[in-house]
This record gives structure tokens, C-alpha cells and sequence, in this order.
């Protein structure tokens, strides 16, 4: 019973690793996943039943991300709008675009199609039970996407961007266009977004224009969660401690479903819990911080 | 290493309390239903289920999981479900019941309030049910709808707003394009994102139209009071498909069925079920007998309009409101 969690959080780790990569290391918070996450969805959805294969899904899915969060970025950086219209802009016009996408319908079913886990079950046919399957597959998917994340970020390119997250004055006196960073920046985390929605379609077997209801906090409470459980500075560890903060936020609320009625709580009052969740975590992280040796903020 | 030591207890702390979840046992029946949001229809239809259910079957326990809108949490109820080993799950409303079907393959999955089960791909035909999968349509009589409207006062061009993101509102809107055309009759149509746009669409379209059309559109139906007003302004009759929001919100006429009664239509279904049926061999249900469809009309309205209503169509009124009081004859 626990790998439906397990699926879920990596699945979801995606999108949490896109979010970190813009709020932690670009210090850009950006709305635009609300809209990025079922984009993927819908691109997916809509590759899968005009009959391509997934792969090709995927990566139009990928690339879809990359064009919103460009667009972002953009509106950012050429009109001078703050991060957060900016993204909130994108978002809305993402509305209509997957609407679009979807040729004008709301709502497109995957059950009667073959998707990425219709091959995974396929190949692993006898061998393992097919949650299994899937659980080790998306465990590898989200472990290629960490180690690549990994690489990039020791590259020139990727320490650049570090630095710009904690001081842009410094990044321009090297010689550095920010605006430029921030487009490909946040292009790459709406990539990794709409990857994550393109496989959340097939592992919930639909595509829906409003499933990016409630994304873009999932994934700030999970970089949350991460920065509770694990302190450190290390790029390997901030990535790794984003998938279990998703793991283990999909695993709390799946607690609160099952635990939640001993103390008289409905479902109606999850989203509460997932705000006192992340409130909780800056608490306690932001505390430690302050009496931490060296103050060291990862 | 440190970290990693608290990494660790924390993480086992929670999936200790996870594996340690009550595993329901085989004897007591448990019923999983998921909706995807609170909503006075929804609501009505989660507690028909189970008022038909206890009342055959006094020891069954519900499971009542809601996704608050979120429909990336209709997959984690169905794993919730799955996991906890239900005797059956119910899910309302497309996306909860798609998410059910994709999760839950070994015992029957119940959809109800899903305009166009096909098209949400849940089953293959509305003759027959899938080997685990049977349920009850919400579809809505689109044609009979328009044709009482028109029959009330002729219309030549119908105005029509809807949800672009309700899957069943843009199924609803296809048909009553459909049966505009084949009646001869302009369609006009304009749709929302959310409840507040909804007065300035009927705004954008009234001056246009002689009449507007209100599908079972839960985004819609519950702004039907601005489209009341815009309405009223313009001397537009306006019909339903809600008769419950008809109650207390003035529109000429309402004409569709109650959720509640299809909540109890589906509790039936269930028990059909729980009692040995096999869903493969229960063909999709429609809520088309007369004692399932309410009619409201509302003389009021009627008579500012200037419009009289035919003796025969309010002889099968089930609700009829004139001087601001509701009689239900």
C-alpha cells in the first residue's frame, strides 16, 4: 500500500525540484506551475491520443514548459513586471491555452490509451507486480533528473546561477545579462513542471484543464519539508532533500485522509494542514538558522 | 551523518504510522466515495447514497473523501481507497471517477453525476458496464429543455453560457448546439472560468438573444442569480436545469432532476451490486423516469415577461411559484 505514496511523491518530486530551482536558487517565486503543471498534462494527453508514442509526449511536454516559463521570464525581464504578476500573467493566459490544446474540451481520458506505465507494466509483466514496476521506474526517472540537475549545477553556467540568486549586482559586474540567466532559468523549471504534469496525466489516467489547482503550494511545502529534514549546503543533498520533502508531504496528507476523522478533522480541512505544514517548517528552519554557529542559509 | 540520521527518523516515523493503517477486514462493508468538492448538489448526492444504503444494509461504513477542487488529490483518494481494500468505491463527478476507474481494477467502481461516461472513457458503451465499472449519467434532457422554452415564447436565437473547464458543462453546451441547429435556431454562446464572470457574459450576450438556456453547470448554477438579474433587465426568459437554485432565485422555468433523488438512484445501484449483480451486465443510467424530473415554473416571471403559460405544462409543474409563493401541488 505504501508505493501509491511513493509513486505519487516522485511524480510530484518533479515539479517540487522545478519550484526549488526557481524560489531557492533563482530567489524567482513563480505562479506560472499553476499553469505549467497541466499545460504538460494536456500536451501529454493530447500526443497519447493522437497516437504518437510517450517519449514524444514527454518531451513536447518539456518543451511547452520551457516556452511558458520563457514567456514568463520575459514579461519579467523586458516590461520590468515583478516576478509574481509575471508569473500570475502566464498562468492566466495558460488557461486558455490548454483549453486549446485540449480542442476546446475540459477534460481528455488516457484510460483507453497506452501510456508510459502501459509499457512499464508490459515489460515488467511476470516478473514484479505492476505497482512495483512503476515505483521502481519513476524511482529512476526522478533519480536521472536529480544527478543531471546535479551536473548542471557544477557547471559554470549553474554556479553563475547560485550567484544570482544571492546577489544579481555581483552576477552583472562579472559580465553576466541576468535577464538572460532568468530566461533559461526559469524556462528549465517549467520544463521539469510540465514534465512532472505530463506524467501525473498518465498516472491518473486523465488529463484535466484544472489540475493545476493547489500545484505550486504542493511544491513550496515540499521544498519546505526538505529544508526541515535535511541541513545542508551541498547541492546533492538541497535536490535529494526536495524528493523526499515531496514524498513526504504526499505521505502527510495522505496520513491526515487516513488519521484525520480520530480528531474530528474532514478532508475539508487538508489545505489548512498544508499551510500550518509549511508555516511550521520556515518556523522551525528559520529558527535553527538564527542559532546555528555561522548562520549558514542554504 | 547527522542529517541524514534525522532524515531517516522522520521519514520512518511517518510510513511506520502509514503501514500501520488499518487493513479494513473482509466482514464489514466499506464504502469509499469521492467527490471533487463540496457543493450543494455533490453534497446531495453523497447523502442519497447513503441514506439508500444503510437503510439495506444498517452495518456499512462510508469513506467520504473530498479533493477540494484539487484534482491531482482525486488520484491519492483513489490509492487511499485502493489500499484500504473498499468494498466499493463511488466516485462523483468526472475527474473523481476517472481517477477511481485508472486506480482501482478489482472491485466495482460506481460513477455517478458524469454527463458523458464515454467520452470521460470510463466505459467503452452506454449499453454495458466494464467488467468492474457501471454507474449513473447525469445527462440532463437538452432537448426537451429547449423545446418547453420554446414553446413558452419562440425563439429564434438561443443564448447559452457555460464552464469552459467543466468537462460536463462543455458536453452539455456540444448537445444544445446540436439540437439548436436541428431546430433552426441561432446559438449563442459564451463562456467562464469562474462564478464572477458570469454576469458580464449573460451581459455580452443578452441584447442579442431571446432566450438563455442554464445547463447542469455547477460554476454557472451557482451565479444563477446574476443571471437572473441580467435577465430581468433585458426581458429575457431564462430556463434551467437546476429546479432547486430555481426555488429561490427568479428564472421562468427549471427543468431537470434533483441530486439527491440521484443520489438515492445511486445508492440503488450500489446495493444492486453489493447484493451480487455484476456491473459488466448493468448498462448506464439515465435519470429519465417522470417521477426522477422536477419542473418548476415561476408564474411571477412568466407574467412580467408577459408570457402565459399552457394549462398542460403547468399541470406537470411539480413546483410552481406565483405571488412569491411556492406551491407544489
Amino acid at each position: 500500500m505504501l508505493e501509491g505514496i511513493f509513486v505519487e511523491g516522485l511524480i510530484y518530486a518533479i515539479m517540487a525540484l522545478g519550484v526549488f530551482f526557481t524560489f531557492r536558487i533563482l530567489a524567482f517565486p513563480d505562479l506560472t506551475v499553476d499553469g505549467s503543471f497541466p499545460m504538460g498534462a494536456v500536451i501529454m494527453a493530447t500526443t497519447l491520443t493522437a497516437g504518437l508514442n510517450p517519449v514524444s509526449g514527454l518531451l513536447l511536454a518539456f518543451g511547452g514548459g520551457v516556452l511558458a516559463g520563457f514567456v514568463t521570464a520575459a514579461i519579467h525581464n523586458r516590461l520590468k513586471v515583478p516576478h509574481l504578476l509575471a508569473g500570475i500573467l502566464t498562468m492566466t493566459m495558460l488557461y486558455s491555452v490548454n483549453i486549446r490544446i485540449l480542442n476546446n474540451r475540459a477534460n481528455l481520458p488516457l484510460l483507453r490509451v497506452d501510456t508510459i506505465l502501459t509499457h512499464v507494466t508490459a515489460v515488467s509483466q511476470g516478473l514484479i507486480p505492476a505497482d512495483w514496476a512503476a515505483l521502481i521506474f519513476f524511482g529512476l526517472v526522478v533519480l536521472a533528473i536529480k544527478l543531471a540537475l546535479d551536473l548542471f549545477f557544477h557547471t559554470d553556467m549553474g554556479l553563475v546561477f547560485g550567484a544570482l540568486g544571492n546577489n544579481e549586482q555581483m552576477v552583472r559586474v562579472q559580465g553576466v545579462n541576468p535577464a538572460t540567466l532568468k530566461l533559461i532559468g526559469v524556462g528549465l523549471s517549467n520544463g521539469l513542471v510540465a514534465l512532472s504534469g505530463a506524467f501525473a496525466a498518465q498516472y491518473q489516467g486523465f488529463a484535466d484543464v484544472n489540475l493545476g489547482q493547489g500545484i505550486v503550494v504542493s511544491g513550496l511545502a515540499s521544498v519546505m519539508l526538505g529544508e526541515f529534514i535535511i541541513k545542508s549546503n551541498r547541492i546533492g543533498m538541497l535536490t535529494l532533500r526536495v524528493i523526499l520533502g515531496a514524498i513526504l508531504f504526499k505521505a502527510i496528507m495522505y496520513l491526515g485522509r487516513f488519521y484525520g476523522y480520530y480528531v474530528n478533522m474532514t478532508p475539508n480541512d487538508l489545505k489548512l494542514i498544508a499551510g500550518i505544514l509549511i508555516i511550521a517548517s520556515l518556523a522551525v528552519t528559520n529558527y535553527r538558522r538564527i542559532r546555528g554557529k555561522g548562520g549558514t542559509s542554504a | 551523518m547527522k542529517p541524514i540520521c534525522r532524515a531517516l527518523t522522520a521519514c520512518f516515523a511517518i510510513f511506520a504510522l502509514i503501514a500501520a493503517a488499518p487493513v479494513a477486514a473482509a466482514e464489514p462493508i466499506l464504502i469509499g466515495i469521492s467527490k471533487i468538492v463540496s457543493h450543494p448538489a455533490l453534497d446531495a448526492i453523497e447523502r442519497g447514497i447513503q441514506e439508500v444504503v444503510t437503510g439495506e444494509f444498517p452495518d456499512t461504513r462510508f469513506d467520504l473523501q473530498n479533493a477540494n477542487g484539487e484534482i491531482s488529490t482525486a488520484s491519492s483518494i483513489a490509492q487511499k481507497f485502493k489500499s484500504q481494500k473498499v468494498t466499493l468505491a463511488v466516485g462523483i463527478a468526472t475527474p473523481t471517477a476517472q481517477a477511481l476507474v485508472n486506480a482501482i481494477k478489482d472491485r466495482p467502481v460506481i460513477f455517478s453525476a458524469v454527463t458523458d461516461p464515454v467520452g470521460a472513457g470510463l466505459i467503452a458503451s452506454l449499453e454495458k458496464g466494464e467488467p468492474n465499472v457501471t454507474g449513473i449519467s447525469d445527462m440532463t434532457p437538452v432537448r426537451a429543455q429547449i423545446e418547453l422554452l420554446n414553446r413558452l415564447t419562440p425563439i429564434r436565437t438561443l443564448g447559452h453560457v457555460y464552464t469552459s473547464s467543466e468537462a460536463n458543462a462543455v458536453s452539455l453546451a456540444a448537445i444544445a448546439r446540436q439540437v439548436c441547429q436541428e431546430m433552426g435556431i441561432t446559438f449563442v454562446e459564451t463562456t467562464v472560468s469562474n462564478s464572477a464572470e458570469v454576469k458580464q457574459a449573460v451581459q455580452t450576450i443578452a441584447g442579442r438573444v431571446d432566450g438563455i438556456y442554464i445547463s447542469n453547470d455547477n460554476t454557472v448554477v451557482s451565479a444563477l442569480a446574476a443571471v437572473a438579474d441580467v435577465a430581468k433587465k433585458h426581458r429575457i426568459p431564462v430556463m434551467s436545469a437546476d429546479p432547486s437554485s430555481a426555488e429561490a432565485t427568479p428564472v421562468l422555468a427549471a427543468w431537470g432532476f434533483d441530486y439527491y433523488k440521484m443520489g438515492r438512484a445511486t445508492g440503488r445501484l450500489v446495493v444492486r451490486i453489493l447484493k451480487g449483480e455484476k456491473p459488466e451486465a448493468i448498462p448506464t443510467l439515465f435519470m429519465t423516469e417522470a417521477s426522477d424530473v422536477d419542473l418548476l415554473i415561476n408564474l411571477d416571471v412568466a407574467g412580467e415577461l408577459g408570457l402565459t403559460v399552457p394549462d398542460d405544462v403547468l399541470a406537470t409543474a411539480t413546483t410552481i411559484i406565483e405571488d412569491g409563493q411556492l406551491i407544489k401541488p
